[in-house]
């Protein structure tokens, strides 16, 4: 079935016509969406893409490095700090800021990489929680990033204003389109990197890191990559946010939206590419929609309204959403511990091996 | 039945909630039509700022209020409440949502600056009828779609000093504040009023939102001598610092920001320091014990219509955010338009409800510059200290 023969069967993209077919008809579904869609829906979307981007880098630290960490709004920060500094500070043109901001969000993960190479566990998730926080309260503290009032985003320009060479995106389709490619190679860089050498010692260091040291994996060098790698895409997906959102104070990126990125990679399942965006889409669709409009449903909205003003506070239906998210979260630990990748893989053996 | 068996059983109704909650996309619309006007608000239902999440659901109780005797010129009040968890990007998908999804014709209300900020621009843009933003930040002036109830910080600042400084006869002043721009804003204010009383402030001590020990920042005041003073900061903070300063023998008389007008609350975060010291604020909203017919409607409404309530100053200002919406519905009626309600808007003058008094121009949608000083009585109780008194110093 799924046996390997050789070397380049293990490193092709595509692993089967069959998933070459779907994923090209994902990728023309995605592009020509905007056309159906409303813009409160692309802007859903566009969140849904920048937390791919996260729970993507986030996944090749936590799910194939096997590091726990609970600082990824901070890196977030960075990016989207970044990129609007440099680029009404400097006036550098977009493209070059988001890649200079994710360059040093990636020096500050190689930074918080350094005690990684002590810690472990509990020990590692205090260390990174500390960064998050501190980021945050930093930011708000100087000036220079808007302080606690926080920083307006400019006008998305994706050309070289200075030449005359402007590009101005204004709407939330152009924008859509401008965070899909970039998903998209962010993405593609993601699967390629855990097939090549990189990737498998990544893999060693999750399994056993003394193992991986006696057959020759540099544990510095890896361990410290894996947390630069992962802060790369926190950097990007910071810097698009920005634009996403147009305005963001410190406490945007607070504590909980760290334990939310690890939460949509530990649903999509840890290790996994697909894992990632499945689960960064479905928490980020619960999260922001599906769970606010329960009380809009039929019966099941009353239900739950009157049992939650009854049993929960006076602020009724809302603290569903985080008891439901919280549900999801325990259900997908205790029945389905590889996630939404870990139950793709059940459903896709029971049909290969149907009738047995 | 085995685990498996009752998952895939569970998947079933979960799917059919996901089709249920996604259908109904009406294309732009109106936001009203014969039979309903739909009305949304943000605010912090869940996570650290909940409590403030009362405006919304204070809204709430008016709307119903509404609803309940009819309606407005036949039409129900839909009212939508988003949580957003205090956080701007929840602020603007669930503000997103509601504007394309439901079509809503005007939003009241919304805690928090950063999050009214994160929304401002779409709003504006949309052409959407905003009433009320909780905050008295400069960020929102001069916004043509937002007619503004909180008054300015810089006023509450000036007020404050000008009752201790006028009606108390205190000359030595400080001012203790929250490190970012509400505090730099209502500073302003101070500053203005001692300048005019040719005084100096004898100190202004910066507090970081996250501090929980503010010794040295006491011990900075205590050393000026100072009799009175203001304090612009969050109420966990103004508890802290009160409670150090009686630890260590120093009591001035304290003027507390409007947003810490809750003295029932702020008793009790105290253990009654709040009551025994006899803490002042500034405040916009008639007392919430005040025996008037429009506040006992709105308190018997409370406890029949949201018996679980706490009837306190937060879910008052939801109220107030809604009243001047009703006027203008009220007055434009059955014949309704955006530029009608607009235009009614544009034309309330000197009208009280249970909030501010309130005069907008087609030119002016500034806050109203009246606000009163409260102190807290020995059992917690509102008096009103100073009378509605209008701020005539103008910013520098």
């Amino acid at each position: 079935m799924d046996m390997k023969r050789d070397y380049y069967e293990d490193i092709e993209l595509f692993k089967s016509g069959t998933i070459l077919f779907w994923s090209i008809v994902l990728l023309v579904a995605l592009f020509v969406a905007p056309v159906f869609l409303s813009n409160y829906h692309l802007y859903l979307f566009n969140l849904i893409m920048v937390h791919v981007i996260v729970a993507v880098g986030l996944n090749i630290l936590v799910g194939s490095t096997g590091q726990i960490a609970l600082g990824h709004a901070g890196f977030f920060a960075i990016g989207a700090y970044g990129t609007v500094l440099l680029m009404t500070k400097l006036a550098i043109p977009f493209f070059p800021a988001l890649i200079i901001t994710a360059f040093i969000a990636s020096f500050f993960g190689f930074i918080l990489g350094l005690p990684a190479l002590r810690l472990e566990g509990p020990y590692l998730a205090i260390a990174t929680l500390a960064f998050g926080l501190a980021i945050m309260h930093v930011i708000g503290h100087m000036e220079l990033f808007g302080g606690r009032q926080g920083l307006m985003a400019p006008t998305l320009d994706i050309g070289i204003p200075q030449l005359g060479l402007s590009w101005e995106l204004w709407t939330e389709k152009s924008k859509y389109y401008l965070i899909l490619i970039i998903a998209i190679l962010m993405v593609l860089f993601a699967v390629n990197i855990l097939k090549t050498r990189v990737g498998r010692a990544f893999v060693a260091i999750r399994d056993s890191d003394i193992a991986a040291e006696v057959i020759g994996v540099n544990l510095t060098i890896y361990k410290t990559l894996a947390f630069a790698v992962s802060a790369f895409y926190a950097g990007v997906a910071g810097g698009l946010f920005a634009f996403v959102l147009g305005f963001f104070d410190p406490f945007t990126f607070n504590l909980i939206i760290s334990i939310i990125f690890l939460v949509m990679v530990v649903v999509g399942g840890l290790g996994s590419v697909m894992g990632s965006i499945t689960g960064a889409a479905l928490i980020t669709y619960l999260w922001y929609d599906v769970f606010k409009n329960v009380d809009e449903v039929p019966v099941v909205g009353d239900i739950l309204l009157a049992f939650s003003r009854k049993f929960l506070t006076a602020s009724g239906i809302d603290n569903f959403n985080f008891v439901a998210l919280g549900l999801v979260m325990i259900g997908i630990i205790i029945f389905e511990p590889l996630g939404i990748f870990g139950a793709w893989i059940r459903v896709k053996k029971y049909w290969k091996t149907w009738p047995f | 039945m085995d685990v498996k068996k009752l998952l895939t059983v569970l998947l079933i109704p979960l799917i059919a909630l996901f089709f249920l909650v996604d259908q109904g996309y009406a294309k732009r619309n109106p936001g009203f039509d014969d039979k309903e006007i739909r009305v949304g608000q943000w605010g912090p239902q869940t996570g650290p700022a909940a409590p403030w999440g009362a405006v919304a659901r204070g809204s709430k109780l008016l709307f119903d209020l509404v609803n309940e005797e009819g309606g407005i010129h036949g039409r129900q009040v839909r009212y939508f409440i988003r949580d957003d968890q205090y956080n701007p990007s929840q602020t603007m998908a669930g503000v997103r949502e509601l504007v394309d999804r439901y079509g809503v014709f005007a939003f009241v209300g919304g805690v928090g600056t950063a999050c009214g900020l994160a929304v401002q621009n779409y709003l504006r843009q949309n052409e959407i009828i905003w009433i009320g933003v909780c905050s008295g930040a400069r960020a929102f002036e001069n916004n043509p779609w937002l007619w503004q109830m909180w008054p300015a910080y810089f006023d509450e600042g000036a007020i404050l000093t000008k009752h201790a400084v006028e009606n108390m006869g205190f000359t030595k002043i400080a001012y203790l504040y929250q490190n970012d721009d509400w505090g730099a804003d209502a500073m302003e204010g101070v500053k203005a009023v001692l300048k005019a009383n040719n005084l100096e402030l004898l100190a202004a001590v910066p507090v970081e939102p996250i501090e929980r020990d503010l010794s040295s920042q006491i011990a900075r005041i205590q050393a000026t001598g100072a009799e009175a003073v203001v304090g612009i900061m969050a109420p966990t903070q103004a508890a802290i610092a009160l409670r150090t300063a009686v630890s260590v023998g120093f009591r001035p008389q304290w003027l507390h920001s409007y947003n810490l007008c809750d003295f029932a609350l702020m008793s009790h975060i105290t253990d009654g320091l709040w009551a025994s010291e006899g803490v002042m604020t500034a405040a916009f909203t008639p007392p919430i014990d005040s025996d008037t017919p429009l506040m006992n409607k709105y308190r018997e409404a409370a406890a029949r219509l949201a018996p679980e309530e706490r009837w306190g100053i937060f879910y008052l200002a939801g109220v107030c955010v809604g009243e001047p919406l009703v006027w203008a519905l009220e007055d434009v009626g059955r014949d309704l338009s955006k530029q009608a309600v607009v235009d009614a808007l544009n034309s309330i003058t000197e009208r009280q409800g249970v909030g501010p008094i309130i005069t907008w121009t087609k030119e002016s949608h500034h806050p109203p510059r009246q606000l009163q000083v409260w102190q807290c009585g020995p059992n917690g109780e509102t008096i009103v200290v100073q009378d509605w008194i209008e701020n005539d110093l103008e910013r520098p």
